[in-house]
């Protein structure tokens, strides 16, 4: 069985200050990262190699070359295949042009099941799952929280979705695509001590547009449509410290607030 | 002889009662608070000793000692289980652990000579608690105070946080009892002061069980005068203006019981009612009236000196109830073993040097900048900082505090995170002169810098080792470096 995962690398938009002066984002120092659901699809796919070693997992995304190290680490937690698609085209695409972009590499390699991220931490649009099933006409599932690895095979795979109301229970045909969030909390495993250096070279696969083959204006931000009518920094209230201290009145003022928030 | 034969050994030396082999209790005699995570998790990879051993008194730890010295067993002594720096951990898979739990009486408390004898295994509260009855302390008071016993505090070399006033352990000890591993027993007798040789109770003192087993210990005791106790507290500019302040009070000739200056980074996690983002700068006058007084007003003149970088007093009492909830008791400790079996995350950790007054600003200033871009975790710490709390006419030590999300495996957060912060400020302390280990002892994970620490002066603990444990059986790879384990144990290979 071969799972290919698709995956985003994101700025960890949790490490965003907030300047309550100046009313602005503080994004000084902040990290690349692994785009938290989609790390869970990979989790969740190295958990079946796990338990049937003959998987092959393969991990796709479209990057520019300076998250490569992130990628390599990938390869070393025991991902089969990295493939980053980069090339100087591409750059500007919105999600219906990364759609394409990805697609069209997936249609050049085998998979039985393609898993992908249900959110991206940083844009957050949930285009691209649904917009790679419909380029390659396959099923498409949003939202999903658990996955029955022991009814997973070629064929079939038989999942758990959460839609904020309620929780179902599916069966879908493979090939397939299944959207996870991380609140299936399937977990990435961390690199072993020993292989933090280790050599994964020959596990990267590098995709540019001489394999993919698009015309100029198809792609990047020339091949763009959607517009961007408005962007706005979200505000916050800065929020004042109580101090109190250890006793009756103090721990009647913290029972007050948790009472007040609905925690007791 | 085999793994059962030793045991059935010990049990015919001691009783059947006195040797545990009970895999819990030897899976948590394989390794103390350095490897705490892992330890947790159950990942420790590291031999479990064959058995833990209760002696009763002084000459059935001589009889065992002869006994592992003829058949060449590891022999790690143990106390109240505080060890930081791997001083209890086991490198060697055939090893027994020899437990102070029976020896602990109070011998004897004499207070006309204020001294007080006690055997290896009482605790450091117990004989507190007696203490106070007839208005006295031990004067010694580490954060592990609830929880540590004599023995483990002579052999480590401990030191309390009233140590400005009343010195570290060593500066307490009269006389101390020991077992070699030949069987030898030696007592060093009380006296007040003697020239007689070498102060030979040095050799015992911090040998860290790598040179003989501390059975008994008499250790001063000091009036005490709660009632006159004077605390004080400022917030400061930083780190530097601390240390100025510190500096000024010592070298004018006052002994505060407690002097401390911490970073903005550690004061914001012991003072969160008031550190409003600052350093902070705290004393404690201790002892009688007059004595209290005259170091109160030199602390008020120091802090006046060095006025600029002063930003504020707070209120006295607000540093009085920091204190009183500063120990950490074995419930803490066992708290924080839970919080790391649900957790991915620990308490921190800490790493503690010392220099002279002119280096140790410069030190504090290096470090804290080499981890921020060297270590290649740096975006995983989520504390860095450090504070300066025992002060002599010469110099400070300076208590490296860190802690970081861990984002790798249980087995591997030692190396990849505490390891590696230590290391950085170890190699930084030793580049600029200072000691690498101010009052946790260097235990296994600083032996690899034992050589360095101390320089050609590594030549007499050698020979120390060759004459007192020629079979090197007493805590294999504490305090002397034993390449292939640390390769092994430390770095993996």
């Amino acid at each position: 069985m071969k799972i290919v995962c698709m995956v985003k690398i994101v700025p960890d938009v949790d490490k965003f200050e907030y300047d309550f002066e100046s009313n602005t984002v503080v994004r000084d120092n902040v990290r690349m990262i692994l785009n938290p659901d989609d790390a869970s699809g990979v989790g969740f796919a190295l958990k079946v190699k796990s338990m049937k070693p003959d998987t092959i997992v393969e991990v796709v995304t479209m990057a520019p070359e300076s998250v490569e190290p992130l990628l390599l680490d990938l390869a070393r937690v025991g991902v089969d295949r990295v493939t980053y698609i980069s090339d100087p085209i591409f750059s500007g695409s919105d999600s219906y042009a990364t759609s394409k972009i990805l697609a069209k590499y997936l249609e050049t390699t085998s998979y039985d099941c393609i898993l992908t991220g249900t959110h991206a931490i940083d844009g957050d649009t949930s285009h691209v799952p649904a917009q790679l099933g419909e380029l390659l006409d396959l099923c498409q599932m949003s939202n999903v929280i658990k996955i029955d690895e022991d009814a997973l095979d070629e064929s079939k795979v038989v999942f758990t979705v959460d839609n904020d109301t309620s929780v179902s229970t599916y069966e879908m045909k493979l090939p397939g695509i299944l959207s996870i969030q991380k609140e299936s909390n399937y977990k990435l495993p961390y690199i072993k001590y020993e292989d933090i250096n280790k050599d994964v070279n020959d596990q990267i696969n590098i995709i540019s547009n001489d394999d993919l083959a698009f015309e100029k204006g198809k792609v990047g931000l020339e091949g763009s449509l959607t517009k961007v009518n408005r962007t706005f920094v979200k505000e916050y209230k800065k929020r004042n410290k109580v101090v109190v201290g250890n006793d009756e009145q103090g721990i009647e003022t913290v029972y007050s607030f948790l009472k007040d928030k609905g925690f007791v | 002889m085999n793994k059962d034969q030793i045991v059935q050994s010990l049990i015919d030396l001691l009783s059947k009662d006195q040797v545990n082999t009970n895999h819990e209790a030897l899976y948590d005699a394989s390794a103390d608070r350095y490897k705490k995570y892992a330890k947790a998790r159950k990942v420790l990879k590291v031999p479990m000793p064959l058995a833990i051993v209760y002696p009763n008194d002084t000459q059935e730890i001589s009889e065992l000692l002869k006994f592992c010295n003829k058949n060449l067993i590891n022999v790690i002594p143990r106390g109240g289980k505080t060890a930081t720096e791997g001083g209890l951990e086991n490198w060697k898979d055939i090893t027994i652990v020899i437990d102070a739990l029976h020896l602990d009486k109070i011998i004897k408390i004499d207070p006309y000579n204020s001294q007080a004898t006690v055997q290896a295994g009482v605790a450091l509260q117990d004989l507190e608690d007696e203490l106070r009855k007839i208005g006295c302390t031990t004067g010694h008071s580490p954060q592990s105070k609830p929880v540590a016993k004599y023995g483990g505090l002579l052999a480590t070399r401990s030191i309390g946080q009233f140590s400005t006033l009343y010195g570290g352990i060593e500066d307490m000890v009269v006389g101390l009892e020991c077992v070699f591993p030949d069987g030898h027993i030696s007592r060093i007798k009380n006296v007040s002061r003697r020239s007689g040789g070498p102060d030979i109770r040095h050799i015992a003192i911090g040998n860290e069980g790598s040179l003989c087993y501390i059975t008994e210990a008499t250790i001063k005791i000091f009036k005490f005068y709660p009632e006159n106790n004077k605390f004080y507290g400022y917030l400061i500019k930083d780190v530097e203006t601390g240390i100025k302040v510190l500096r000024e009070v010592m070298v004018n000739g006052f002994r505060p019981s407690v002097a401390r200056t911490y970073s903005e980074q550690d004061a914001a996690q012991h003072f969160y009612h008031f550190h409003d983002n600052k350093c902070v700068l705290l004393f404690m006058a201790e002892g009688p009236k007059g004595i209290v007084e005259a170091t109160g007003q030199a602390i008020e003149e120091a802090v006046e000196k060095f006025k600029d970088g002063i930003i504020k007093q707070v209120d006295s009492q607000l540093i009085s109830d920091w204190f009183d909830n500063l120990n950490w008791s074995q419930k803490d400790i066992d708290d924080e073993y839970e919080g790391m079996i649900e957790n991915d995350s620990h308490a921190g950790y800490t790493t503690e040097i010392s220099a002279d007054w002119e280096t140790i600003p410069k030190i504090y200033n290096n470090v804290i900048k080499k981890v921020k871009s060297e270590f290649p975790r740096a975006h995983d710490l989520t504390m860095l900082g450090g504070h300066s709390s025992h002060s002599y006419l010469n110099g400070t030590n300076m208590y490296f505090v860190y802690n970081y999300k861990i984002n790798c495996a249980p087995e591997d957060e030692m190396l990849i995170y505490h390891h590696a912060i230590q290391k950085i400020i170890v190699e930084e302390t030793l580049r600029m002169g200072g000691s690498m280990c101010h009052h946790h002892g260097i235990g296994k994970f600083r032996n690899e810098w034992s050589k360095q620490e101390h320089g050609s002066a590594f030549y007499m603990l050698e020979k120390l080792k060759e004459v007192f444990d020629p079979k090197g059986i007493m805590n294999y790879g504490t305090i002397f470096p034993q390449e292939d384990a640390i390769k092994k144990y430390i770095y993996k290979g």
